[in-house]
């Protein structure tokens, strides 16, 4: 049923409780049936609470509340029984106190904007998206207060590979907020789980953390396909995380965000991990494969993709020498080849490996 | 409003502190001494006149010593006492009540006392029998109050306003308190410091219009408490309170941007508790503004100030430009003379999240959607205070009047050829570092030449900034040429101050006080013009 929405009215007169009628009857909802969406949900439904999820589709709505399953976006996983789905965003977003945002970063502006006509001020919201906006480099926080009401805001980023997640491995993940309140509702929901969320105050950190290992997966990706072996799989990484620590200090992030598990943890996991898309992307790109094709042929969005754009062009305005990223911009946008890409890496003048190091 | 009511608030105000100061025995006997530790060393530096003060404290001194545990509340109740009846001294509500019409006669006298011409004038429009002829003459022509003007007239009915503006002089204060009476705004409360009572004309006049005092040299953190805690209490009573939440008189010329979070997380306490307390008004809205002059008149002092080894500024200062009548007399003919304008930008109101507020005193969400607001405040769904989150609350709407800030300034001709002028210098200059660039500058000089380069590429990215709605500026930055510009400019950064900021000799461009310079150009700082910054 569709409620008729008075413009003109506050969508809650405040009375002695502030419009506590609301009556909140779910613990958490998921906006976004992707993979890390749906694991994030299962999980907090297998922990005990009751879970919400919205879906753009009414069909995957249909198949995650009745058949138990995300075949596409998870072929093969049994989902909770009592985990329901829907494609009405206003019932799915006034059902719950805390709310997760799991939408990629190119769809998360207009997502996020239907979301603001149902969101009050009481809301925790959290997202887990991993990228920046492109052109306007804005982090998904950013975007959240630029078109919701939404105060108490978070992000949560860490190692979740969603397979590995699905199939009850032991995993951790950071959810960073300025409130108090939002890293604890998170922590209430997925507390006694066998995913583990320890909590931050740094939410630009965590938010550069997680957008920028996906650029450098591509670029161990691409050393996978191309033969090389752990020796500069590993050298990447690390010169990767100086470059991501380098990127996010101007940004404002902790230095320390980037040693813990949404930095240097990610990082591991995403750069070495066959499961990640980004690094799945980055293998076919280093055999020679083109962009488009590797593209077309994916059912879900591989992050790294538009955020090397995004990162790129915000580092060339603050002239920032960041050679890792300029060089996965030459080979997923350029077309330039493994090869030449690798030897411009390999040319750079050597420098001090810590000097990106703040030191007192 | 009747003395019961005064007494009532005081009560409240005390006891508020008491309970967060003194929740045990402990900390009661620890906030005690810690008191009358800085109370004793502040009148060791300070002797009061009559001593008074000394024995009160000696007194207090001599019982906390012997005091059984549970005594030092009641002690620390008698100085807070103390300490609320001074901050509420100078606050007469009889004179609050009635300055709506005293306002604007005080500040016409106070300025043609300043100006005998001005005196004179007024004296022959009088007996020429001339309408209205207070408004018109003196400040009100010298005076250009814009923005959101209408829509805090109608929120100050149905809500309570805390008017937030910028700060750069002590004149701050008599302006705002003209604006508001132009306005046809009730005088709104405000913590005066006492050093504005240095100024015996000034000081007289402020002391009667809604101020409350504010002892700077009283560092407990127990007088601090009061005195949000007494503001706080008035926004509940329905005051409309003002306060500059930059703290103290900007002393670089920067717009602020690192505010004050304690008395403007009032606001938002004071929402709170009307919301606990069923009130049928419990709404209480921000109103930024900006006053921008084209001189201003303690420049010197605190420019001197700011480059002052950074972070040893002197919080309190005494012997400005504002405790010399004369001074301020000549800074007023200045203005008059050069036909000078003083801007005030009243910018949009907000709630106290920082979230933009509707004619009818509806927030809005980034979007334009009217929301509840009282909804940030409930946890588990109900109204209550949560210290952290409140906290985290006010920085974002610290964020919101910073941001309101750099809106509404208004650049003017001397901001922008100082700016440009410091530019030249330093480009002509590029090894020299900042301070000697400061303290060696007599001999130094750049070409009109290269003043006019850096001031067109200055002036076309104001333009842009304008045009983008950063900032706002005035008439002769809009439409004037760069030698017209520099010509306005030339004539005010030459004739008010001791020492001119620049002047023109031939076709060179000297800096007799390049701190001037950096101090009327700093009001660009902070607007992404650094790429232009050699």
């Amino acid at each position: 049923m569709m409620i008729d929405h008075d413009k003109s009215q506050p969508r809650h007169q405040y009375g002695k409780t502030g419009g506590a009628d609301r009556g909140y009857d779910r613990d958490l909802t998921v906006v976004g049936g992707g993979s890390f969406g749906t694991a994030l949900a299962s999980l907090a439904a297998g922990n005990d609470k009751k879970v919400i999820m919205w879906v753009r589709r009414p069909e995957q709505a249909a198949e995650i509340s009745e058949q138990h399953t995300n075949e596409r976006y998870l072929p093969g996983h049994d989902l909770p029984g009592d985990l329901q789905a829907t494609s009405d965003m206003e019932r799915a977003v006034r059902a719950s106190r805390t709310v997760i945002v799991a939408i990629p970063s190119k769809s998360f502006r207009a997502v996020t904007s239907m979301l603001g006509e149902y969101l009050t001020g009481d809301q925790v919201v959290v997202h887990s998206t991993k990228g920046l906006e492109l052109n306007t480099h804005r982090r998904m926080s950013e975007i959240l207060t630029e078109e919701t009401c939404a105060k108490k805001i978070g992000a949560l980023s860490g190692p979740n590979l969603a397979k590995e997640i699905m199939g009850g491995d032991p995993a951790g993940c950071l959810v960073a907020s300025r409130f108090a309140e939002v890293r604890h509702s998170l922590q209430v929901i997925y507390g006694g789980s066998r995913f583990r969320l320890y909590s931050g105050h740094d939410v630009v950190g965590t938010e550069i953390a997680g957008a920028f290992k996906n650029i450098v997966a591509l670029a161990c990706g691409a050393a996978h396909g191309m033969g090389f072996g752990q020796n500069t799989v590993s050298l990447l990484i690390t010169r990767g995380l100086s470059e991501m620590t380098r990127f996010g200090l101007t940004m404002g992030a902790n230095v320390f965000t980037f040693g813990g598990l949404a930095g240097v943890g990610d990082l591991v996991a995403t750069c070495t991990s066959p499961l990640s898309r980004n690094h799945k992307v980055g293998v076919r790109l280093g055999k020679g494969e083109p962009l488009a094709e590797i593209l077309d042929s994916m059912t879900q969005v591989a992050e790294g993709v538009p955020t090397v754009a995004a990162v790129q062009q915000f580092a060339k305005q603050r002239h920032l020498n960041l050679p890792i990223v300029n060089g996965v911009h030459a080979l997923v946008h350029e077309a330039m080849k493994p090869n030449d890409v690798m030897r411009l890496l390999m040319s750079i003048p050597v420098g001090q490996e810590l000097a990106v190091l703040p030191h007192g | 409003m009747d003395p019961e009511h005064r007494e009532e608030l005081i009560v409240e105000v005390v006891q508020r502190v008491l309970d967060r100061q003194a929740r045990d025995d402990r900390s009661a006997e620890q906030a005690l001494f810690d008191t009358l530790y800085h109370e004793r060393r502040r009148l060791e530096h300070h002797p009061d006149e009559h001593g008074s003060e000394a024995s009160f404290y000696d007194r207090i001194y001599s019982e906390a010593t012997k005091a059984a545990p549970g005594r030092h509340r009641e002690l620390l109740r008698k100085v807070l006492q103390q300490f609320a009846n001074e901050v509420d001294g100078h606050f007469d509500r009889r004179v609050y009540a009635m300055a709506t019409k005293a306002v604007p006669v005080a500040l016409n006298v106070l300025l043609n006392t300043l100006s005998p011409l001005r005196l004179v004038e007024t004296i022959q429009a009088r007996l020429a029998g001339s309408a209205d002829v207070v408004d018109d003459i003196g400040l009100a022509g010298q005076i250009e109050i814009s923005g959101h003007t209408e829509q805090v007239k109608r929120l100050a009915r149905i809500g309570t306003t805390i008017l937030v503006p910028t700060h750069s002089s002590n004149l701050d204060s008599v302006l705002i308190g003209f604006a508001l009476h132009q306005l046809g705004l009730p005088p709104y409360t405000y913590g005066a410091g006492l050093n504005l009572f240095a100024n015996p004309v000034v000081g007289f006049f402020i002391g009667h219009l809604g101020a409350y005092t504010v002892d700077r040299r009283k560092t407990a953190p127990t007088y601090k408490d009061l005195l949000k805690t007494y503001a706080g209490a008035t926004m509940e009573t329905g005051y409309h309170n003002l306060f500059f939440p930059g703290g103290t008189r900007g002393r670089s010329g920067a717009v602020e941007h690192k505010l004050k979070l304690g008395l403007l997380g009032m606001g938002l306490n004071a929402y709170i508790n009307n919301l606990l307390a069923g009130r049928r008004r419990p709404d209480i809205f921000v109103v930024p503004a900006t006053i921008n002059y084209q001189l201003v008149l303690e420049a010197e002092t605190l420019i001197d100030d700011h480059l002052k080894a950074t972070g040893k500024s002197r919080y309190i200062i005494e012997d400005d430009e504002f405790s010399r009548p004369r001074r301020i007399l000549d800074f007023m003919t200045k203005l008059f003379s050069l036909h000078s304008k003083i801007d005030i930008v009243v910018s949009r109101p907000m709630d106290v999240f920082g979230n933009p507020v509707d004619d009818e005193g509806r927030s809005l969400d980034p979007k334009g959607r009217i929301i509840d607001r009282s909804r940030y405040v409930l946890t588990n769904d109900v109204i209550g205070h949560e210290p952290q989150r409140d906290r985290e609350y006010t920085r974002e709407l610290a964020r919101s009047v910073g941001e309101a800030f750099h809106r509404d300034t208004l650049i003017k001709s001397t901001n922008l050829v100082s700016y440009a002028a410091f530019q030249a210098l330093k480009h002509k200059n590029p090894k020299t570092g900042l301070y000697r660039l400061l303290r060696s500058s007599t001999e130094r000089s750049v070409s009109v030449k290269d003043l006019y380069r850096h001031m067109e590429q200055t002036h076309h990215r104001v333009l842009d900034l304008a045009q983008a709605g950063r900032v706002r500026i005035d008439d002769t930055v809009r439409s004037q040429d760069t030698v017209a510009i520099v010509g306005e400019a030339l004539a005010h950064l030459g004739s008010y101050h001791s020492n001119p900021a620049i002047v023109r000799k031939a076709n060179r461009i000297l800096y007799p006080d390049p701190k001037l310079v950096l101090y009327y150009g700093n009001r660009l700082s902070g607007f992404g013009l650094d790429d232009l910054e050699a």
